[in-house]
């Protein structure tokens, strides 16, 4: 049994799961759930969709060039069993999922350093924008006579 | 599942093109693929010329014949649980033997005629989905 992947949005199709479609010139599209399945007939572009892993990737969302992803392929070349094979196979996948783990989490951190800066400059302007909601007539006349001074402060110094 | 009235592709060499389905030969009111119906030719390729037209066009338009289903628009199960559709309604000619009226299959078919003992059609058939 494979683990497939859907056509849609590149989740594993468990086996038991989902729909096979057979287009006439025999290239077949699995898909994981009818919503896979519908949005295909739809005729909707994956790359468009925002759940689907190939906008992810596409957009940057996601690690997209990784060694990693090397040892998930399809390999249509049948392996004998072995048990040591097995065992080293075992390990070296526990070993690559904690190593693809560890540089998705610094992917995703890189990707959010310059957030909080954002965020925060943001947040600045948007109280700046709207302090008559928040601030009491005291504290209001009191931010005015600052922001007064300031200004006159400044026009003297250009003086 | 195909119905009285539903038109099918014929994917074989027999000359005929598009078939109507007249009965289900099985007491339901449909049929699904692996399944022998009986059908009015409606569309056949013309007959270029009298000598070739014996050997290459067994079928012509109003012909009755048999036919098999090979695959439907409709999904159906599989043994492993997962659903299989195709993109059209296609079938082909069967003779009163039930061997198929045409030498060649164009296109792909269904697995499910192996389990249904339609030897003969899978043989001939390019890839077996």
């Amino acid at each position: 049994m494979r683990l497939e992947k859907c056509y849609f949005c590149s989740s594993t199709v468990y086996p038991g799961h989902g729909t096979m479609f057979v287009r006439n010139d025999s290239k077949t599209f699995r898909f994981c759930r009818s919503k896979c399945s519908k949005n295909y007939k739809m005729k909707r572009n994956p790359r468009k969709l925002k759940w689907t892993k190939a906008f992810r990737k596409a957009a940057g969302k996601e690690m997209a060039i990784d060694s990693t992803f090397e040892f998930e392929k399809r390999r249509n070349v049948p392996v004998r069993y072995n048990r040591d094979l097995m065992k080293t196979t075992l390990l070296a996948m526990k070993r690559v999922t904690e190593i693809k783990a560890r540089r998705e989490r610094a992917f995703y951190n890189q990707r959010m350093a310059t957030k909080k800066d954002i965020e925060h400059s943001q947040n600045l302007v948007e109280i700046e924008k709207n302090i008559h909601v928040i601030a009491t007539p005291a504290t209001r006349s009191k931010l005015e006579s600052e922001r007064l001074s300031i200004i006159s402060k400044s026009m003297d110094v250009d003086h | 599942m195909i119905q009285m009235k539903t038109r099918l592709h014929v994917i074989d060499n027999s000359g005929a093109i598009v078939v109507e389905c007249i009965k289900v030969l099985r007491n339901a009111k449909w049929a699904s693929i692996g399944d022998e119906i009986v059908v009015a030719v409606k569309v056949a390729k013309p007959l270029s010329n009298a000598l070739s037209a014996t050997n290459t066009n067994k079928a012509k338009k109003g012909d009755v014949h048999r036919a098999l289903i090979v695959r439907t628009k409709k999904e159906i199960p599989r043994a492993d649980g997962r659903y299989i559709r195709f993109d059209d309604n296609a079938c082909i000619l069967l003779n009163n033997q039930k061997q198929p009226l045409g030498s060649r299959i164009l296109g792909i078919v269904a697995r499910e005629l192996k389990e249904k003992k339609w030897v003969k059609a899978i043989s001939l058939a390019p890839k077996v989905i």
